[in-house]
């Protein structure tokens, strides 16, 4: 904290934009973990189904089916998420321990189909059920009146199926609707999220792994990158009622999702009002040298290219499986920027962004900071140098280039003003101001540039970020 | 559209400065150390190149390429004007976008001093877009040289901005401009880019441990005989230590697709189709098959019917009305062919293939007939497991989409002499538009 108040421009961009009440907030945390739900009191998950409306940037608004939490937000992960019991896209993010019995109680409260969960990598058992209260257990009574499907037990309006399953390995899996007269829709239509497991020996501080104490997989951020698309013509036709008017042959995706938002939405934190049903956030925040969990998600039906500025990830699991070659350890992962995302598979994958060898102190040269290397020998800065992680070869190294004067540059709304971390500078009235921090966007979107649009504009889409802080920023 | 000269168009440019902005100095400016007279080289009395520097001076304009179906196509793009005078650069980039862009080609250890000048788009006057480089995959990229846009600066018209990159990663990579990255990548701001390890110079080595008695964390390289110092046209594809991503000739190829539709909508000053694009002419840099095997430049693109939508000619030619007449001042615009040609009696056995995809709305295949083609690299990086084992992957083909990119093997010493094909398994992907035996495909020739 003391670092990140030492220049004044810094100072001055936190004021500017009423950031400094960010920083005497003491977070429950410290870093980043996933926005979810787990099984609340009676050890369930009840679900519900309803339609809703969802606004886009550009002004259209889309039809949507949505799971929401019946049980209004009491097994939320974070406070922020207490309460909220909207459907919502994408799906509640279950989250869960290995081994664990898992239940999920679904009620069809008005999604004009018949509707359903199917859980990748998992055998799911399902009974028909009377209708769950909120945050009540599976009803005992009734249990006949639901419907048979090809898949599984369907839940026409009015009507509740009870899906049981034990979760399986730790990682990544997606859980969908597949069930109705038009299966195919329903992850079209909203009824699609995902579920992440946890390892049995998890701890929120002490034993942040992606599958296990050993396994090579600590990280300090968790976040979720998940992909869906959609045809803004389906969901109109569905809004009309007009079922039988679509084909799947038919479809042809217009709009590109990360965490149910598109670009600029998904910049907007979690939970925000403005965005009732779409609760999940796409920007990414850490720090040099913070190790980032990425779940990257396609839960959509077309493959997506998705791209990772700043640093490449390496790979540790793929549909709920760890890549190793011995089961202890997540050993057979390449390296890659960009992950080749095919329809309902999951990457985990670690990145980390140190700043090492750019060839200049990236926090300015005549700063006046040091950069301690003693202990541990390893060409980072120690915990007690002003920026700890600073890669000690680049330290007091001017940048090698001047940059062009405002006048010749078009300037990004987040760009800061300065090439330095933590640094802010002087941009004309009305230009960037969204980057108070003086952090490092990098944007994290999908290579197929196509996708970087909202029904034709540009930019809009799966355009995400992460920004890189300066060392000491709270992250929550 | 009547062309006109160079000159003429650069002062209109100038004078269109002068008229949107009044801040912007909007000058070309080289930053390249130990080049004294600004055109980034350093072949003038007096100048002397610094040790491990590299200089380059791009423009971002536009211009023209022909598909093989003879369909001339508007593009964006990158030229290379290293070793032009900066007074002379706007004159001379100005419709002189090439199709791929340069390709770069560094050395690890290299400090890359990479200027970009934006010479503006003559064909579209309306336009004033900025440009950037995005140097894809570039680890621990910095936000000021990421070259994206929103999130960082942009060069305007008649300006320069400088990219610096220290250069500690081989691999392959590959650049484009990131402004409205939809619009500047369809219209074909996109080239190769990849870097050769230091293996070459030191042969196999290992990390030993810090240096003592140094300031610095500097661990030393260690010979341990695994491999020689590549010599000749060979090399190595990383610092593997082992020697196992040797290669006697490499070929970079980028895999990309352009849609009629949208370059017409652009050059026409037509709303431009972002949900509908859907590329028809797919390319091995930038040009379809046959042209991919010509290893010359095309000649300049000039004025020709539109073969789709008026294949009897009577409309004459495309864009200025008249067949033949010269799009560009003179500027040949497609220079990479890409067919491969291995002489084993030279000793050329292993080849390396560096695959990058640019595609902006599909995936693709890529198979060489006959050929069994090892994947030592993805995303400039070496595949290798934490534990150090190799985790390489052979396999008759291998699907990858847009930024991915693929460092591929192919070893031919039980191969039969002939001609192999390179191509997309999507097989309508080997079509020029509506002409067939086209798009994805080249030659690889094993003697």
């Amino acid at each position: 904290m003391k670092q990140l108040l030492k220049q004044p421009g810094r100072l001055l961009g936190l004021l500017f934009l009423g950031m400094s009440s960010a920083l005497t907030v003491q977070q429950a945390q410290a870093e980043h973990d996933i926005r979810g739900i787990s099984q609340g009191a009676n050890g369930v998950f009840n679900l519900y189904a309803y339609p809703f409306n969802m606004n886009l940037p550009e002004g259209t608004s889309l039809y949507m089916w949505g799971f929401g939490d019946l049980d209004l937000g009491e097994g939320a992960s974070h406070q922020a998420g207490a309460n909220y019991q909207l459907p919502q896209y994408p799906a509640p993010t279950l989250i869960v321990t290995e081994g664990e019995a898992v239940t999920i109680n679904l009620v069809n409260y008005g999604v004009p189909d018949n509707i359903s969960i199917e859980m990748t990598g998992h055998e799911i058992d399902s009974q028909c059920i009377d209708i769950p209260a909120p945050g009540g257990p599976t009803p005992t009574t009734g249990a006949t009146n639901c419907t048979a499907g090809l898949f599984t037990n369907e839940a026409a309006v009015g009507q509740a199926v009870s899906y049981t399953f034990t979760a399986g390995s730790p990682g990544t899996y997606i859980y969908h609707s597949l069930a109705g007269q038009n299966p195919g829709l329903h992850t079209e239509m909203g009824l699609v999220g995902v579920m992440v497991v946890r390892p049995a020996d998890y701890d929120p501080i002490n034993n942040r792994t992606a599958y296990g104490a050993g396994t090579g997989t600590d990280y300090d951020h968790e976040n979720l990158y998940l992909m869906t698309e959609v045809d803004p013509d389906i969901h109109i036709q569905m809004e009309k009622g007009h079922k039988n008017h679509f084909t799947n042959t038919d479809r042809y995706a217009k709009v590109w999702f990360i965490n149910g938002r598109v670009f600029p939405d998904l910049f907007q934190g979690d939970y925000n009002t403005l965005f009732p049903n779409q609760p999940y956030e796409a920007l990414v925040m850490s720090r040099p040298g913070d190790v980032v969990l990425v779940r990257n998600v396609n839960a959509g039906q077309d493959a997506h290219p998705m791209h990772y500025h700043g640093e490449n990830l390496r790979f540790i699991g793929r549909d709920g499986k760890m890549l190793s070659s011995d089961g202890a350890v997540a050993d057979l992962g390449r390296s890659d920027n960009t992950i080749n995302s095919q329809p309902k598979q999951t990457v985990d994958a670690l990145w980390t962004w140190t700043g090492k060898d750019l060839g200049w102190d990236i926090y300015g040269h005549d700063a006046g900071h040091n950069c301690i290397d003693v202990s541990p020998r390893d060409g980072y800065a120690d915990a007690n140098s002003d920026y700890p992680g600073e890669w000690c070869n680049d330290h007091g190294k001017p940048i090698p280039v001047s940059l062009p004067g405002v006048g010749d540059l078009t300037l990004g709304g987040w760009w800061s003003g300065s090439p330095f971390l933590g640094d802010t500078g002087d941009l004309p009235p009305g230009e960037g101001g969204l980057n108070p921090f003086g952090g490092y966007f990098l944007v994290w979107h999908s290579h197929a540039e196509k996708e970087l649009t909202t029904f034709d504009i540009f930019p809009g889409g799966s355009l995400g970020s992460v920004v890189v802080l300066p060392p000491g920023t709270p992250i929550e | 559209m009547k062309l006109f000269s160079k000159q003429a168009l650069a002062g209109a440019i100038a004078l269109a400065l002068l008229g949107i902005s009044g801040q912007a100095s909007a000058i070309v400016n080289v930053q390249c150390p130990g080049d004294n007279n600004g055109d980034a080289d350093w072949n003038d009395a007096g100048e002397s190149q610094p040790a491990n520097t590299k200089c380059m001076h791009l423009i971002a304009g536009d211009s023209y390429a022909m598909m093989s179906d003879g369909n001339p196509l508007y593009t964006f793009g990158f030229g290379d004007q290293t070793g032009t005078a900066p007074d002379q650069v706007i004159g001379e980039g100005i419709l002189s976008a090439e199709w791929p862009g340069p390709t770069i080609e560094l050395n690890e250890g290299d400090h890359f001093y990479l200027n970009l000048t934006n010479v503006g788009t003559v064909v579209r006057p309306d336009l004033f877009d900025p440009h950037t480089v995005h140097f894809h995959g570039f680890p621990n990229a910095s936000a000021a040289f990421d070259g994206v846009p929103e999130v960082s600066i942009s060069i305007n018209m008649g300006s320069t901005l400088t990219y610096y990159y220290n250069i500690v990663e081989p691999g392959t990579y590959l650049y484009h401009c990131h402004v409205e990255a939809t619009e500047h990548m369809e219209m074909g701001m996109l080239a190769n880019l990849y870097v050769h390890p230091i293996q070459d110079e030191l042969g196999c080595f290992d990390f030993g441990a810090d240096n003592p008695g140094t300031t610095e964390y500097d661990p030393v390289r260690i010979p341990n005989g695994n491999c020689a110092a590549a010599v000749g046209s060979g090399g190595y594809v990383y610092n593997d230590g082992d020697g196992t991503t040797a290669f006697d000739v490499e070929s970079a190829i980028q895999l990309s697709s352009f849609d009629q539709v949208f370059h017409d909508a652009s050059l026409f000053v037509q709303p431009l189709p972002f949900a509908l694009l859907e590329g028809n002419y797919p390319q091995f840099n930038g040009r379809g098959y046959p042209d991919t095997i010509n290893p010359d430049p095309l000649p300049a693109p000039a004025d020709a019917t539109d073969p789709i939508a008026d294949p009897a000619g009577v409309n004459g030619g495309k864009v200025t009305g008249t067949v033949g007449e010269p799009l560009t001042d003179g500027a040949v615009t497609q220079l990479l062919g890409s067919r491969i040609q291995l002489d084993r009696n030279t000793g050329e056995q292993r080849l390396l293939l560096r695959l990058s995809n640019v595609g902006l709305d599909r995936f693709w295949t890529i198979t060489a007939m006959g050929l069994t083609m090892k994947v030592v690299g993805t995303g400039a990086r070496h595949m290798r497991g934490i534990d150090g084992k190799n985790i390489y992957k052979e396999a008759a083909s291998h699907n990858f989409g847009g930024g991915e990119t693929l460092d591929i093997i192919i070893d031919t010493t039980d191969v039969a002499p002939g001609t192999y094909f390179l191509h997309a398994t999507e097989v309508h992907q080997m079509s020029n538009a509506t002409q067939l035996d086209g798009g994805m495909i080249t030659e690889i020739v094993i003697n």
